[in-house]
């Protein structure tokens, strides 16, 4: 059989690449094999202890008498493919030395590299990324389309980008590439909002912490310092650095709205809210409104035309009136509409929102009667996502929360400092039910949670979870949960667009539904996801067509049929597609 | 605090003659509605008293008498002027006073409350129930000494009353004589496991926002005597900052089923149903708050919210204009307001209001310390 064959689709395969794909099938017939008789069901998400990934790295937040405020907000961590060998690696992203803290040891982020049988190892010395700063998040993109991924890393004190060098080490470009952000630097969002090819970078600005402005709150009940509500201090405007293509950015929101937004920002995604082929941004500010920043495209004069839309978009307030501690956040179809629907998650009494798309530049929040907002009444979420746990086609929900105050538990009964995991899955309803108890035994414990990002690091196509821990170590989580379902794994490779393929749409049919995926990038906290994408497809056995709707330049649509499940395809612009 | 509406008035039954099926004079008229009144049938009686007062309205009594009747249907904002009418023209009307202060209590209006009810409490120093309700006022007014003055005499006439003992000991406390104050705290904690104790010690434990400690006094309150004034609203309020919203508006219900026109309760319950998008519920809870309390701010802007929320733009934009207008700090308000007018496509009116959403975030930011210091 050749697949695509009599299907009028542009790309078929021929039959040497259907065999190919064919013998890479062990994977998936490996998830769909029955359970043998007494065997106890794996838990949905499974904890990997250090002992049995080798990740032995744990977060030092640095936390002081003082309680200086960033002590609380990290880390982020990713997953990347940072030496192409298709497995995901790790990166973990540390403090460091600042104005309020000389570290007694060394303190350094940490690169893990996957060895491909469930453990790792640690390769951040000769990669040359163990940081210098006061460590925040970081952001992987290829922004030199070299096909390798580099890595922005944010902190208190300077932004830091290092280039990928192809064999295992990276240089510091920072300075030369123009993108030295001072200040106090959160999440950031590789993403092309001028379609002309190349990555740009957005990069999330926090809160006025310089000199004197350190302040100092406590003498509280319980006669000590803790950590200031960032209401305490002055907003500051986020960065846009524009890509020059020749391995140097242009900071561009002089003049723009992005300039003009003064806010405390500590997420962003990149998305198209309105499906006008331009990529937007939505950023969760921390007690003032978000911004959702809506790209209009070349202004009339030269530059570039951002109209921020939050408050008649209905997303930058609460539906009270109220700005929010906006933190973690992301976009996805999560109705299968067509249109991209947005999540914020706040701090406890706030209640985290999820909007959905009303198809005119507006969202309407349905928190409240989805049960999330009952769910998450009493506590703060960071790192969160929006993916298909469960490759069911559905759009489910993973959080990660933790109260930012450490000495909360001494001053409130019922909110605490670690906080547990939340799991929504999205059910026929369409709505999002909570899962949380059914989960597995780590939903039954708490962590000062902040990042996550999402990634297949086995490549079963199950996507796992990893998230970074405020002075811990990092939990990795395996996912069980997609067993019995079929997916398929995308990798694609821009050609015109950035390589990344940041801004792609991707239709598919399986088993009579036809479903839909915008390539975003960004979203949760201060973290960075496995750039692939695994397409759920249920019970399904194959994926009857895909549509790859490639960004501009070129609004190429690349077309294929039949393709067999549960693997890995790396899908070139122009339509090559290879294992 | 909740207490009974006193009972009505019946001077003008001594002034008339018996009742006939159909009213056909005015004397049968009024007679008429206080039958019908006594029987439960405000509705009607409202609407003959008010029938009768056309044809007298210097008929004092019956003023009186439908400001009565109005409360009894939680019209607290129609009963008071006519409690008022009452009063200009017999400003010793027996009972008519003490009703006035029991409506505008359950408005919410407690310095009125307590003004009048410190005349009644003048006139009459033997009234309990006056005493009780002007030493609540004060509480919530914060005038510990006040509180003391009022209640310590009742005190010592009434050592059995917990409700005396609960409010005198907390405003001891609050003034700093624990001593005293802690007397009467053990008096009702040796009291055995009374309802009152728990609602004080839930009521201490709300204060310092010790949320979970509240909630389990509170529902310890409820087990042992559900009819405790207002024991189901800090309950259901503890239930909500605890995140039990389902149980919250079970405790709230409870309460609107004692007290029709609890204002919190109905204020509460149409701010959830409305988040969870059940408008055509919320509505009548916000319609019954705000006939406790016309006019209040807080529900008018959840009126406005509702009409947002349904499509209702004009009469959203309408409720809004008027809120900012007669509050031009209510931030939330304005930023509401921009919403309508962007969705009314009028994007002018709502940049305009966007930037005073600006300022005002300015200026509350302008006056934070991490912005001061320099």
């Amino acid at each position: 059989m050749l697949v695509g064959a009599g299907s009028g689709y542009g790309m078929p395969l021929t039959r040497r690449q259907w065999l190919r794909l064919a013998s890479c099938a062990g994977v998936g017939y490996l998830l769909k094999r029955p359970r043998a008789a007494g065997e106890e069901a794996a838990p949905w998400f499974a904890e990997v202890p250090p002992a049995k990934s080798g990740i032995e790295w744990v977060h030092e937040n640095a936390m002081s008498p003082s309680r200086f405020l960033p002590e609380a907000l990290g880390p982020g961590c990713a997953f990347l493919d940072f030496d192409n060998d298709g497995w995901m690696d790790i990166f973990l992203v540390n403090s460091g030395p600042s104005d309020f803290w000389k570290p007694a040891r060394p303190v350094r982020n940490a690169l893990y590299k996957n060895n491909r049988d469930g453990t790792f190892t640690d390769v951040t010395e000769k990669a040359g990324v163990s940081g210098a700063y006061f460590g925040m998040g970081v952001a992987v993109g290829d922004y030199d389309n070299d096909g390798w991924p580099d890595i922005l890393v944010t902190s208190y004190g300077q932004c830091i980008l290092y280039k990928n060098n192809h064999d295992g080490s990276f240089a510091d470009v920072t300075a030369r590439a123009g993108v030295a952000t001072p200040g106090w630097t959160t999440s950031a969002v590789w993403f092309d909002y001028d379609n002309d090819g190349l990555l740009d970078l957005f990069v999330c600005s926090f809160v006025d912490y310089s000199g004197v402005r350190k302040l100092a709150c406590g003498n509280n009940q319980i006669g000590k310092n803790y950590y200031c509500v960032p209401r305490l201090f002055r907003p500051t405007a986020s960065f846009l650095y524009h890509n020059n293509g020749d391995g140097t950015f242009t900071e561009v929101s002089k003049g723009t709205a992005i300039a003009r937004a003064l806010g405390k920002g500590l997420g962003v995604v990149a998305t198209d809210i309105n499906n006008d082929g331009r990529m937007d941004l939505f950023v969760a500010n921390d007690t003032v409104q978000n911004f959702l920043l809506v790209n209009r495209g070349p202004a009339p004069k030269g530059g570039w035309n951002w109209e921020e839309i939050a408050l008649q978009a209905g997303v930058g307030y609460s539906e009270t009136g109220r700005p929010r501690s906006g933190m973690g956040l992301d976009a996805a179809d999560i109705n299968g509409d067509g249109w991209q629907d947005l999540f914020v998650a706040n701090v406890d009494h706030e209640m985290f929102s999820v909007y959905l798309n009303n198809k005119d530049e507006t969202f309407r929040d349905v928190a409240a009667s989805d049960g999330v907002a009952r769910a998450t009444r009493l506590l703060s979420g960071w790192g969160m996502k929006y993916f298909d746990y469960d490759n069911d086609g559905a759009i489910d929900l993973f959080m990660a929360n933790g109260h930012p105050d450490d000495m909360i538990d001494l001053y409130s009964m019922q909110v605490h400092y670690r906080e547990p995991l939340l799991l929504f899955h999205q059910g026929a309803d369409r709505q999002l039910h909570d899962v949380t108890s059914q989960a597995g035994p780590v939903f039954s414990k708490s962590f000062a949670a902040r990042g996550l990002a999402v990634g297949d690091y086995d490549n079963d196509g199950a996507l796992d979870v990893l998230i970074g821990v405020n002075g811990g170590a990092p939990l990795l989580l395996r996912n069980n949960a997609a067993r019995g379902n079929n997916w398929l794994g995308l990798k694609l490779e821009g050609k015109h667009c950035t390589r990344d393929a940041v801004g792609a749409k991707i239709y598919w049919t399986a088993g009579g539904q036809k479903r839909f995926r915008l390539k975003n990038n960004g979203g949760s906290y201060l973290s960075s996801h496995d750039p692939r994408e695994v397409l759920g497809i249920g019970a399904a056995t194959k994926i009857d067509e895909l549509e790859i709707h490639w960004p501009a330049p070129s609004r190429q649509v690349d077309k294929f049929s039949n393709l067999p499940a549960n693997r890995y395809i790396h899908i070139a612009e122009g339509g090559a597609l290879s294992p | 605090m909740r207490r009974p509406l006193l009972p009505i008035l019946t001077l003008s039954a001594l002034l008339l003659p018996g009742a006939s099926a159909q009213p056909q004079t005015p004397q049968e008229l009024v007679q008429d509605a206080l039958q019908k009144q006594q029987a439960g049938d405000l509705q009607g009686a409202v609407k003959e008293y008010r029938q009768f007062l056309k044809i007298h309205p210097e008929a004092t009594a019956i003023h009186s008498n439908l400001g009565a009747a109005l409360a009894g249907l939680g019209l607290y904002g129609q009963a008071i002027p006519e409690y008022k009418i009452a009063l200009q023209q017999s400003p010793a009307l027996p009972g008519a006073r003490l009703n006035l202060a029991l409506a505008y209590y359950k408005m919410g209006h407690i310095a009125d409350a307590a003004l009048e009810l410190e005349r009644v409490h003048r006139q009459a120093p033997a009234n309990l129930q006056a005493a009780l309700l002007l030493g609540d006022c004060y509480l919530r007014m914060g005038r510990n000494k006040e509180v003391i003055r009022v209640l310590a005499p009742e005190e010592k006439r009434h050592p059995e009353d917990l409700a005396i003992a609960y409010m005198l000991g907390t405003a001891y406390i609050r003034d700093k004589q624990v001593d005293s104050g802690q007397l009467l705290v053990d008096r009702i904690l040796r009291n055995g496991d009374s309802a009152e104790a728990h609602l004080m010690l839930g009521s201490a434990k709300l204060n310092v926002a010790d949320y979970a400690g509240a909630r389990d006094e509170f529902a310890k309150a409820v087990a042992l005597n559900p009819r405790l004034p207002d024991v189901h609203v800090l309950y259901a309020r503890a239930l909500l900052l605890t995140g039990d919203s389902d149980q919250a508006t079970k405790e709230f219900k409870a309460e609107l089923a004692s007290d029709p026109y609890n204002f919190e309760s109905n204020l509460q319950l149409g701010a959830m149903l409305r988040q969870q998008q059940s408008y055509d519920e919320a509505e009548p809870y916000f319609k019954h708050a705000l006939e406790t309390r016309p006019g209040d701010p807080g529900v008018r802007y959840q009126l406005a919210l509702l009409a947002l929320e349904t499509g209702k733009l004009q009469q959203a934009r309408q409720i809004l204009e008027a809120l900012v207008k007669q509050s031009p700090q209510f931030t939330e308000a304005h930023v509401s307001l921009s919403l309508v007018y962007y969705r009314l496509k009028r994007p002018a009116d709502g940049k305009r209001e966007h930037e005073i959403v600006e300022q005002l975030t300015a200026a509350a930011q302008s006056r934070q310390p991490g912005v001061k210091q320099q």
